[in-house]
């Protein structure tokens, strides 16, 4: 089996190498270089895309747009009511926004001109506001509005804590998993790494349903269990995915039953003679050797975990839920409002993609040195 | 029990034929090793193994809901109602062809961007700015690719959509909420998402093959094409199964991008296998049939996964 530091050392070796082909092959090389610029852009043009559409306003989403587009002049003879359709503001907000006094009710039928008139607001300013909407109407929706009876941040905050957690823990279980394994040279052994093995090729889909039946005789915390506090039913629920993603993977226990196979035995029998115990050997000398191995397990699962849909969805109250099944309330909320939408689904890739952008030499490293493995 | 606890270990080696008794000493050591697999394998085998066992006494019920408070013994009624049930049979067949029809073209675009991908970064050299670029998608969730499609493909306000009939190239818009719509397109985008991935792969795949192989071929006069098939696929056959097995279980259990099209209350054409399950657990009250047809579909499918990884590990070790 190769290790990992081989298949990086083979990478750069052949990147070094690739430079000294004859010109006879420049032509070709030219060729492909523009052929991976053009997948690059194909790559990158839904991505920007997302991002001009979160800017577009769903009245204008029948036309082209590759910038973002100019904000359309306010016409002060639009209808109160249809303003509220093509908007999709909220007309409580609008009212604050614009000083009408709270008991005031507005009529469908009147024009943004007569409620100038009637309360004296001068007209540069009901124009101002109606052009920041028309804009930034989907990222106000968003980052300050409701869906499901979660917010935007909280649950970003909850995705970002689940993620984290789970991470933490799978890592030092399946260290620990790694370790009892290691050499694989008994069939108990076998027989576990091979039950780790089944988790690849059994579907999510597969276990969802008996799955949520065995938490709901545990926990008690779905719909026709509700715990009285409606924290611990909360935190039971969060815990229910932190147990799902620390169950370990195929990856996780085949990454680490090769990182620590491949760590000379004799150094934890020389640990041993110093008098370090099994706990000192992993926590001091085995933990420090693997960081390749944990740098791969973690580029390759915070994406998974970031992008986690379907336990949250299932396992999480709406008022308590993570970032993607907050993303589809949200889209379910504003079913018609695509400004909406595309705003939530921008948002909901961008904190990784600049987690991404940031350590992307861990990535790449990574996940070739995990590709290996499966 | 085979115990050779004093070999030096050098990666993977199955047990040996040689059965020496054990020793107090290597029994400790088996206490010590299991006292670490345990914590970790406890979670794994409740969560993940536990569940299939737990659904085997429901699958020979008509219990409707999670919590319901009267569940009838009906024996094998719910593995037969796939083939005589006609009301199940409406839902699961035009399910099972959109997934069939899925899985397939979805398996394409493993080889249409992953093998091409990595072939093109092995003949070029590695770059890693251009690996960055194409494994960005896969830090798109399943969700938003779905959203994406539908932002680029739906038929009034697609932008892919608008800039192709901009561009001359589409005279018709592309609908992805048609039935062939979401066949052709959806492929595509979960290809897209999943490039960088499968590229890694094969790269990883093409990276392992001894270089003096190829330096022959070319010195012996190979064309490319006689060294793709002669030198470089056949040294990639690990790499070949990892990719199936991947793209198989993870086709056939394709759900967060259908929810973002719908899938779960007005679309009835992104209605896929899993889908359908989710629905009958969740949503419709028939537990047991959904469960029953959840393992239907999937237990063939775990087997053929099981399979190919033990052709994998044959061929590779």
């Amino acid at each position: 089996m190769t290790s990992q530091v081989q298949t990086l050392e083979s990478l750069r070796a052949h990147r070094a190498s690739a430079w000294t082909l004859s010109r006879r092959k420049m032509a070709l090389r030219i060729f492909g270089l523009a052929v991976m610029i053009i997948y690059s852009v194909f790559t990158i043009f839904p991505f920007y895309i997302l991002f001009v559409r979160s800017f577009v306003a769903t009245a204008d989403a029948g036309e082209l747009h590759l910038w973002l587009p100019k904000a359309r002049p306010v016409d002060m003879n639009t209808e109160v009511g249809n303003l509220s359709v093509f908007y999709n503001l909220d007309l409580k907000e609008m009212k604050q926004a614009l000083g009408i006094p709270k008991g005031k009710v507005l009529r469908a039928r009147e024009t943004l001109a007569e409620v100038a008139k009637k309360y004296n607001i001068p007209e540069e300013r009901i124009r101002n506001y109606f052009e920041g909407f028309y804009l930034f109407n989907g990222w106000q929706t968003l980052l300050f509005g409701q869906a499901g009876g979660s917010n935007f941040w909280a649950a970003l905050l909850r995705t970002i804590i689940i993620a984290f957690i789970s991470l933490g823990i799978l890592i030092v279980l399946s260290i620990f998993t790694g370790y009892g394994l290691a050499g694989l040279r008994r069939r108990d052994q076998m027989y576990v790494y091979n039950l780790y093995l089944l988790q690849m090729v059994i579907p999510a889909m597969l276990i969802i349903l008996p799955q949520y039946q065995m938490f709901q005789w545990f926990f008690k915390l779905f719909p026709g269990y509700d715990v009285q506090n409606s924290f611990i039913r909360q935190a039971l629920q969060l815990l229910a995915v932190i147990l799902i993603n620390i169950k370990g993977t195929a990856l996780s226990t085949m990454i680490f039953v090769s990182a620590i196979s491949g760590i000379p035995r004799d150094l934890e029998e020389s640990a041993m003679l110093d008098g370090a115990g099994r706990w000192q050997y992993i926590r001091h000398i085995l933990f420090p050797l693997l960081k390749v191995p944990i740098v791969s397990l973690t580029v390759i699962q915070l994406p998974l975990f970031y992008n986690q849909f379907l336990e949250p969805y299932v396992y999480l109250d709406p008022a308590n839920t993570t970032l993607l099944p907050f993303i589809a309330n949200t889209a379910g909320q504003f079913s018609t409002n695509f400004q909406v939408i595309y705003s939530g689904v921008f948002a909901s890739i961008l904190p990784l993609l600049v987690v991404y952008l940031i350590f992307r030499r861990f990535f790449v490293e990574g996940v070739m040195a995990g590709a290996i493995k499966g | 029990m085979q115990v050779a606890a004093t070999k030096p270990s050098s990666g993977i080696s199955l047990p040996g034929p040689s059965a020496p008794t054990i020793s107090a000493l290597s029994r400790r050591r088996i206490l010590e090793d299991w006292k670490y697999i345990l914590p970790q394998l406890f979670f794994f085998v409740v969560l993940n193994i536990v569940p299939l066992f737990v659904a085997i006494p429901i699958l020979l019920t008509d219990m409707s809901q999670f919590n319901d408070p009267q569940v009838n013994y009906v024996g094998l009624r719910n593995f037969t109602a796939l083939f005589t049930d006609r009301a199940v049979q409406a839902d699961y067949l035009p399910a099972f062809q959109r997934t069939i029809i899925f899985v397939a073209l979805n398996y394409t675009t493993v080889y249409i961007f992953g093998l091409s991908l990595a072939l093109l970064m092995y003949e070029v050299g590695f770059r890693g700015g251009f690996f960055t670029v194409i494994y960005l998608p896969l830090m798109v969730s399943g969700l938003a690719v779905g959203y994406m499609a539908s932002m680029l493909f739906a038929k009034e306000t697609g932008s892919a959509n608008l800039l192709l009939m901009k561009l001359g190239l589409l005279k018709e818009p592309i609908n992805i909420y048609t039935a062939t719509g979401t066949a052709l397109l959806l492929p595509l985008m979960v290809g897209w998402r999943y490039a960088g991935y499968n590229m890694a792969i094969f790269l990883s795949g093409l990276l392992s093959i001894p270089k003096e192989t190829i330096e022959s071929a070319v010195v012996d006069g190979a064309s490319y094409w006689q060294r793709l098939t002669r030198i470089y696929f056949p040294q990639m056959w690990p790499s070949f199964i990892l990719a199936t097995t991947m793209c198989l279980i993870g086709s056939w259990a394709v759900f967060d991008e259908l929810v973002a099209l719908g899938a779960l209350y007005v679309n009835p054409n992104a209605k896929f296998l899993s889908v359908l399950f989710f629905i009958y657990g969740f949503q419709v009250e028939r537990l047991s049939m959904g469960m029953t047809l959840a393992l239907e579909t999937f237990l063939p499918l775990v087997l053929v996964g099981v399979a190919l990884q033990r052709l994998q590990r044959r061929l590779q070790y």
